[in-house]
Order: C-alpha cells, then structure tokens, then sequence
C-alpha cells in the first residue's frame, strides 16, 4: 500500500517536471516572439513616424478576432485553445472585393491579376448596376475596417507592421497554450500535496 | 456568448497592447468597454487594480495577460487570484525583461519544494 503510494508520488512527481520543463520551452518562444513583435513595430515607427502607431490610433469601434474556447476536464484542470473567428471571413468572397479596393495588402499580386480579370466582365454591365455593386463594396470596407486592426494605422502600412502582426498572432496562440499549461502545473502539484499527505499519513 | 469562447484582457504598456490588438484580441463592447488598459506613466496602481478587479469579475473573459512589472505593483491581487478561470499570465515588457522567480504560478509550484512537504 504504501509502495502504490510511493510509486504514485513519483509518477507524479516526474509529469509535474515535465510540465514544468515544457512550460519553460513555450515561455522562451513566447518571449522571443513578443520580442520580435516589438521590434517590428518599432521598425514601422520608424518607418511612419514616432506618433503614427501609437494608443491614438485604435479605432472606435474593436471586435475580437481571437477567442479562448475554455473546458474543464477533469482533475479540475482547465483547457484553453485560441479560435481565430477571421478564417471564416477570409473564405468569403466580400474579402476579395476589399483587397481590390485597398490594392497592396498581403498577396496583393494574386488578388491584383482577379481585380484584372474581373474587369473585362463588369464592362457590359450597365453604369446603375456598377454603382450599386461599389456602395456594397464601400459597405464591406466598413466592415472590413473594423475588424482588421491593421488598416487603424494607414492603408499603406509598412510591411514591418503586418509582420508584427504575425508575430502577435503567434504570441496570442502561444499563450492560450501557455495558460492551459499553468493550469496543468497547479493541478499537477495540489495532486503531489494531496500525496505527499497521504504517505505522510501512512508512515505514522 | 458561452458558446463563442471566451475573451484575452491585456494590462500592459503602450507597445504591448497595440502588438495584441493588432493580433486581434481587441473588444470595445456595448457599454464602450474596453478589454484592455494601456499603462502609462501618469496611471495610477488604484486604478490597475481595479481594471484587474473589474477584469476578474467579468465572466466574457478567459485569460488576462499582464506585463510582470505592472504585476508586481497589484501583486497582492494576482496572488489572490487562486481561481483557474480566468488565468492570469505575466508577460515581459520592452524595458523589464520576464523574470520567473516573480512569477506568481511558478513561485506557487516552487514552493512545492519547501522542506516542510517533505518532512
């Protein structure tokens, strides 16, 4: 009995370093992302000028791209997986229309060649129904607007921005896993007490 | 809104919350309330403290994460915080790099190793 204790104890004992080994590994990633995050925007500082990626730019109107789906497992020890909501939108072809408006946004090349293409067929088409098929275009802009934060800074942002973007992006990923991870290690060790107490108990 | 997920908060420096609002965390809701405070020099601990408060009592939010020298001026609340939801994660900042031993989780699992587990 109190083998199974002790065995229990230092099967324990070992996920608890592991999980402590691979939150320090996740740790060291997410510092050196956050790291090149920063870099990047100071580089588009630079590039845009000292005031022009600031606090002051945030737009008036912010909608989450990224939520935490959170499940309690059991052993009390909690899940978090981030869930990018903007996969479903850049499927839809109301996204095609904005970078057409827009011009040079990440793969701008390819969706330039479609703006091209979509042209020659648009042309017998009479003027009213141009105009109307702009208004919806602006209107998806709008929306568009709000839920890209990269367009609070500019149109024509500097590609150091959009890469800083990224970065953040991995960073916010990195550390819903980061936090599931605490969530484990917290668990893992009230399991080591409750053992600890356990053997304690036995032994006297 | 239990079905979508939940939120991440931000309490950091100007740089820190613009790099995870550019990322997409941002959300100014129906009240005009914003999921994130940007520290500056002229803000004050009371009101971190009550941002962190207010951000704990929220049920919309799931992970809140806060740069370690701002955690260190509200540590008596961080290390109130014993519930898993929401976690609270330091994070570095440009000027104060992350230092592991003022973490709160990390300094609760060391203390795991006190002589007084093992008697």
């Amino acid at each position: 009995m109190k083998d199974d204790v002790s065995l229990r104890l230092d099967g324990c004992l070992l996920r608890f370093m592991d999980q402590l080994e691979s939150l320090e590994e996740k740790r060291q990633r997410f510092n050196s992302l956050i790291e090149q995050g920063w870099f990047s925007i100071s580089k588009a500082r630079y590039a845009m000028g000292n005031k022009q990626v600031s606090a002051l730019q945030y737009g008036s109107e912010i909608q989450p791209q990224v939520r935490v789906c959170v499940r309690e497992l059991t052993g009390g020890v909690t899940e978090f997986q981030a869930e990018r909501e903007e996969t479903q939108g850049s499927e839809d072809p109301k996204t095609k229309d904005d970078v057409e408006d827009c011009g040079p946004m990440e793969g701008g090349l390819r969706r330039r060649t479609t703006a091209k293409t979509k042209n020659p067929q648009e042309e017998p088409v009479p003027v009213k129904e141009c105009v109307s098929k702009d208004d919806v275009r602006l209107e998806s802009k709008g929306l568009q607007r709000h839920q890209d934060p990269l367009k609070w800074f500019g149109i024509l942002v500097p590609q150091s921005l959009k890469q800083a973007q990224v970065a953040f992006r991995q960073v916010i990923e990195l550390s819903a896993e980061i936090a599931a991870l605490q969530g484990a290690v917290i668990s893992t060790r009230e399991e080591l007490h409750n053992l600890l107490e356990e053997k304690r108990r036995q032994s006297h | 809104m239990a079905g979508r997920g939940k939120l991440i908060a931000v309490i950091g420096d100007e740089d820190t919350c613009t790099g995870f609002l550019l990322g997409g965390v941002g959300e100014l809701n129906k009240n005009r309330k914003p999921n994130f405070l940007v520290v500056e020099k002229d803000t004050s601990i009371t009101e971190i403290e009550e941002t962190f408060k207010s951000f704990l009592a929220r049920d919309d939010i799931g992970i809140i994460l806060i740069n370690q020298f701002i955690a260190e001026m509200i540590r008596h609340a961080i290390d109130g915080h014993m519930l898993s939801i929401p976690a609270v994660l330091e994070i570095p900042s440009k000027e104060h790099p992350y230092d592991a031993s003022k973490d709160s989780i990390l300094r609760r699992a060391k203390g795991m190793f006190s002589a007084e587990d093992f008697r």
